[in-house]
């Protein structure tokens, strides 16, 4: 089959680019609402579930090679100084230490945009200044501590507000803030001038951290001129041309593995600074070497979702929202990027006059780094507050408010219309779930004396539509079994399960006889499992690689069996024929060890639609008015993804979601000493996140209508959609209980008193 | 964490004489590993005294009261019906405490002599003052967590949800060393840090706690318990109060009112229990009570929640008891 160049547009992040994408052949028809599918759309538990916990699934940190060398890491004690000397001979002298690298002696290394991997100028408490292997974990740890560092200190700023400030340190020549994103529609200025109503507040969020089950790390080895890296990562082939960059070798000397991972949550986007250091030493001294973070380092120097501070304008006229400006600054840190908070308000309401800022602002912190639905649970935090505080200002239910601004079925970013839009269908399901006609604008008794009873919702926008290149192949073993393989990864969402699904639809075999073998560079390649893009990119890829491979196996059935190929096909793993069946092993043992393998590439999104995904969370809450303590009884999530290919796993992804969004708007705050600029609960002890007890009752919903223009399998990511909304929901449903607002997350009990008392 | 010589003696005889020889000891290990990982301490010894069988158990001998062993874990304290009849307000402070697995290593000793959790205290980079360092980091750092009563130079807080409970309860604690044996209130084991005692404790080195003893007469009082958390569970308490009284005519007598997480110590409100005697426990009293039990609170920059907070779990507590 011949190749094809098509340009298509692509959403990854918020953030829409012009991609090239090479197909092959034809797509095939989306599969619709009315299609009879038996193992697509029902609830599978993990075809890997059993391997995961019985300890036989192989995670990055299990692996421990013959020989292999241990990895720690000298980091920063300072925000920002000069690292002018470094004497190592007592850390060399330890017995058991195998070398140490730092920025004298370190083979030049080029990483994300600076040409070395120890920078002369470290610039946040935790900045990797040197790296010891040596035989074992322990002593490389002792001997960190006996590297002799000579620093000049230079001054510094860790705080968002602070770093904002004309006074502040500046860290970069042209200042600490730079605009990062801008939008404007209609005409804000005489919107405002006009309108009725106008509220105006500020909001904050704190910075998030990660915390993947697994930290960050990888372990390398050179075997004759090849790299093999295990790594903990989203993205096997990102690890690979990281490697590559770094190390100047050819693509084909580097493999990158990753075969099961404990979480990323965007994290794990690429290689590391402990990829390189790894393949470093594993070069030098020609053993397997290993390198991975502890649960502190992953909580100083492996990314964060960066705290933010935002300023609303909104205004309503004749009942309707008129107009709106939103104002964000994020602390990026040592961050290259940063994300976009108001993209929620360019996007997700009907509003014609919107005027929307993101500025970057740098400090001497760790670099934020993609965090589920980056950008979009900050913005939304602030923008559906703030649809909140006027909806009461004008007297109006603010679920009300949102349906006068959710209905349009075009895209007021774009024009274009939607593929599929069911958010006020969300909104139905929801208020009828959570019981919404129970709110009452002033909030109700609670449950106990001092205790106050709430109800709050939100609103969710993101992409998820996937996007090509995401390449896979499909080969039939001489017994009948399948084996579907794709440079993917499985970043804990249930990739394999759904893959094997689509498979074993397609082909017409049962799922227990499909395999999936993924996160491998030597096989084709597929995206980042990051953006909510892995089961709307690579689900119509295996399906054609499926259909490929049916063809194929029909060309040889009919060959066999004397009977043309139109005449056949197959079911339950069986070729039919005239009501005879034949097992395809049967089949394929006939033609001794001919390996039919079945191509498939992801097409591209059509241009002429938006394809976005929505959905509403709603929530009901007690505040104990005394102790400032949040209550969460009740979540209703619901998400409007297209098709949802396996219901259970889908459950289980949105249950995560809003326990993560629960972290972020009740408990979890990383706390930093500013006249030391250190993380002084970077740890599981200090840093809140949510545990079992913390967890509510949650329904999840799906609205589960196959979205046919988007690809030919009819599904839309879910990975992000089930944070962003959560934290919102929450704080209007605090702000609705206790008759206050909290405008900072999280919403802790000091804060919760704070507000009760400035009421007083 | 350094290298260390390591004994595991049965007879607390032997124990003794270990500890006497300067070795650091160990019981559920649920703290001193975190310290020794975190190198905070870095004993060259430590006497491990899970085998030591005579400190383990709880007994309770008629007109004697209750003796618990150092070694029992918190979870079997925890998990007896016998002493939730007897006393409580044990369970109740122990259920919130750390986590099951938590409490299934931790022991009664450990808990009453674990380290505050000040991160800065924690953080070896910090040369703080209760380390033998030059100052508190917490006073002008982040203090969201520290101390609003009582503090001196140190603003690190009292940690164990057990150790208010017992106090409540009038316990006692049994110190044992090589020489002999001392008994004291288990309130005088606790120390506001000051002067030249950077500790938190009176314990003396080369001492073990050998056992808590809980007296008859607490046993005919009633008690109630209240902790206050950044989430539902897994979390040092931000304020935790135990109060308990005799209630003798519908009026209060002899009321304990004892906070955690608020001072260096555990933290008794004299004045708040003077304020109830003979009186019954009606909102108006409770309240009295409790906005005299924080009457000295002096609140840092970042933690002047604590005060109505912990204002709010006296009163609360109180009024269970009426």
């Amino acid at each position: 089959m011949s190749i094809r160049v098509v340009k298509t547009q692509s959403e990854f992040e918020g953030e829409i680019s012009e991609e090239i994408a090479l197909v092959q052949g034809k797509d095939l028809k989306a599969w619709g609402a009315a299609a009879d599918l038996s193992i697509v759309g029902k609830r599978h538990p993990r075809i890997d579930g059993i391997a995961r916990v019985t300890g036989r699934a192989m995670y990055t940190q299990d692996l421990y090679l013959p020989g292999m060398l241990h990895v720690r890491l000298l980091r920063s004690p300072y925000p920002r100084a000069q690292v002018q000397r470094i004497d190592a001979s007592r850390a060399l002298a330890l017995p058991g230490v195998r070398a140490v690298l730092h920025r004298f002696n370190a083979p030049k290394a080029p990483f994300r945009g600076e040409d070395t991997i120890f920078r002369e100028e470290v610039r946040f408490v935790g900045d990797e200044v040197a790296a010891v292997a040596a035989d074992r974990e322990e002593t490389a740890a002792e001997a960190v501590r006996l590297i002799d560092v000579d620093y000049e200190v230079l001054p510094f700023v860790v705080d968002l507000e602070e770093a904002m400030d004309e006074g502040a340190p500046r860290i970069e020549a042209n200042g600490n803030v730079s605009e990062s994103g801008k939008y404007e529609r209609g005409d804000v200025t005489r919107a405002f001038a006009s309108a009725n109503t106008v509220v105006e507040q500020t909001y904050r969020t704190s910075t998030q951290l990660h915390n993947s089950l697994e930290t960050h790390g990888a372990v390398a080895t050179w075997d004759g001129d090849e790299l093999v890296v295990h790594e903990s990562t989203q993205h096997v082939f990102g690890v690979r041309a990281g490697l590559q960059n770094a190390l100047k070798i050819p693509f084909s000397s580097i493999r990158v593995i990753c075969d099961y991972m404990g979480g990323g949550f965007g994290s794990k986007g690429g290689a590391g600074k402990y990829t390189i250091i790894a393949a470093l030493f594993a070069r030098q001294l020609g053993a397997p070497v290993r390198c991975i973070l502890t649960r502190d380092e992953e909580n100083v120097a492996a990314g964060n979702r960066s705290a933010t501070v935002q300023k609303i304008r909104i205004a309503a006229a004749r009942k309707r929202i008129v107009a709106i400006e939103h104002l964000s600054w994020s602390n990026s840190g040592q961050g290259k990027w940063v994300a976009n908070p108001p993209g929620p308000t360019n996007g997700l309401y009907d509003i014609p006059n919107v005027r929307t800022r993101s500025y970057r602002v740098v400090t001497n912190m760790g670099f934020l780094a993609s965090f589920r639905a980056p950008g979009y649970v900050e913005g939304t935090f602030a923008l559906d507050q703030s649809i909140d505080e006027l909806a009461l200002r004008i007297g109006l239910d603010p679920l009300e408010l949102r349906r006068k601004h959710a209905g349009r079925m075009t895209d007021p970013q774009t024009g274009k219309r939607y593929s599929l839009k069911r958010l006020a269908q969300c909104y139905d399901i929801g208020a009828t779930e959570i019981g919404w006609q129970h709110r009452r604008p002033e909030g109700l008794r609670g449950s106990a004396p001092h205790r106050r009873r709430g109800y709050g919702m939100a609103s969710q926008l993101w992409g998820g539509s996937g996007l090509p290149p995401a390449y896979a192949t499909v080969h039939l073993n001489p017994d009948g079994t399948v084996v579907v393989r794709s440079g993917t990864q499985d970043i804990g969402t249930g990739t394999r399960t759904v893959l094997a699904q689509v498979v074993a639809e397609e082909l017409g075999v049962t799922l227990k006889d499909v395999r999936v073998e993924i996160g491998d560079t030597n096989d084709q390649y597929a995206p980042i499992s990051a953006g909510s893009l892995t089961v709307a990119s690579l689900t119509p890829a295996v399906r054609l690689a499926a259909a490929d491979a049916r063809s194929q196996l029909l060309d040889v059935a009919a060959g066999l069996l004397e009977v043309r190929a139109s005449e056949l096909r197959v079911q339950g793993g069986s070729v039919i024929s005239h009501g005879r069946r034949t097992p395809l092993g049967e089949i394929l043992k006939q033609v001794d060890n001919y390996t039919v393998v079945g191509k498939g590439s992801r097409f591209p999104n059509p241009e002429d639609v938006s394809l976005k995904t929505f959905g509403a969370h709603f929530v009901q809450l007690e505040v104990d008015v005394r102790t400032g303590e949040v209550f969460v009884e009740h979540v209703v999530a619901v998400h409007d993804i297209g098709r949802v290919v396996n219901p259970l796993l889908a459950a289980s992804q949105v249950e995560g979601g809003v326990i993560q969004g629960l972290g972020f708007v009740l408990s979890e705050e990383r706390v930093v000493d500013r006249p030391t600029g250190r993380v002084v609960n970077g740890n599981l002890e200090g840093y809140k996140v949510p545990t079992v007890r913390d967890v509510p009752k949650i329904t999840v919903r799906f609205i589960d209508d196959p979205d046919t223009k988007a690809n030919n399998v009819g599904a839309k990511g879910l990975g992000e959609p089930p944070i962003i909304p959560l934290p919102a929901a929450v704080a209007n449903a605090v702000a609705n209980a206790i008759g206050v607002r909290v405008r900072t997350a999280p919403i802790t009990r000091a804060r919760v008193l704070e507000a009760l008392a400035l009421r007083r | 964490m350094k290298p260390f010589a390591y004994a595991r003696p049965r007879a607390l005889t032997d124990a003794l004489r270990l500890a006497q020889a300067g070795a650091t000891a160990m019981a559920g290990g649920t703290d001193l590993l975190g310290l020794m990982k975190d190198g905070i301490v870095s004993p060259e010894r430590i006497v491990d005294l899970r085998d030591v069988e005579a400190l383990r158990g709880w007994t309770r001998a008629k007109g004697k009261g209750i003796r618990i062993g150092a070694l029992e874990t918190l979870a079997e304290l925890e998990a007896s019906p016998e002493l939730a009849k007897l006393l409580p307000i044990v369970g109740e402070a122990l259920r919130p405490a750390a986590t099951l697995q938590l409490r299934m290593m931790g022991t009664v000793g450990g808990n009453l002599l674990q380290e505050n959790r000040c991160w800065y205290f924690r953080d070896e980079a910090y040369p703080c003052w209760l380390k033998g360092g030059i100052r508190c980091f917490a006073v002008d750092g982040d203090n969201r967590l520290h101390a609003v009563l009582g503090a001196d130079v140190c603003v690190a807080v009292a940690p164990s949800d057990l150790a208010p409970a017992l106090i409540a309860c009038d316990a006692t604690v049994t110190l044992a060393s090589a020489r002999g044996t001392r008994t004291l209130p288990l309130s005088d084991l606790y120390r506001v840090p000051q002067g030249r005692a950077r500790r938190m404790h009176g314990i003396i080195p080369g001492e073990l706690i050998t056992e808590v003893r809980v007296p008859e007469n607490a046993l005919a009082r009633r008690g109630a318990f209240e902790k206050a958390m950044e989430r539902k569970t897994w979390s040092f308490a931000l304020v935790s109060v135990a109060v308990s009284v005799k209630l003798i005519g519908g009026v209060a007598r002899d009321a304990r009112i004892v906070l955690g997480g608020v001072a260096a110590v555990p933290w008794r409100a004299r004045a708040a229990e003077k304020l109830l005697e003979s009186r019954a426990l009606d909102e108006a009293a409770c309240q009295a009570a409790a906005d005299a039990a924080l009457d000295a609170a002096e609140p840092l920059k970042d933690n002047g929640y604590k005060v109505p907070l912990a204002r709010e779990l006296v009163r609360r507590t109180l009024r269970r008891l009426a």
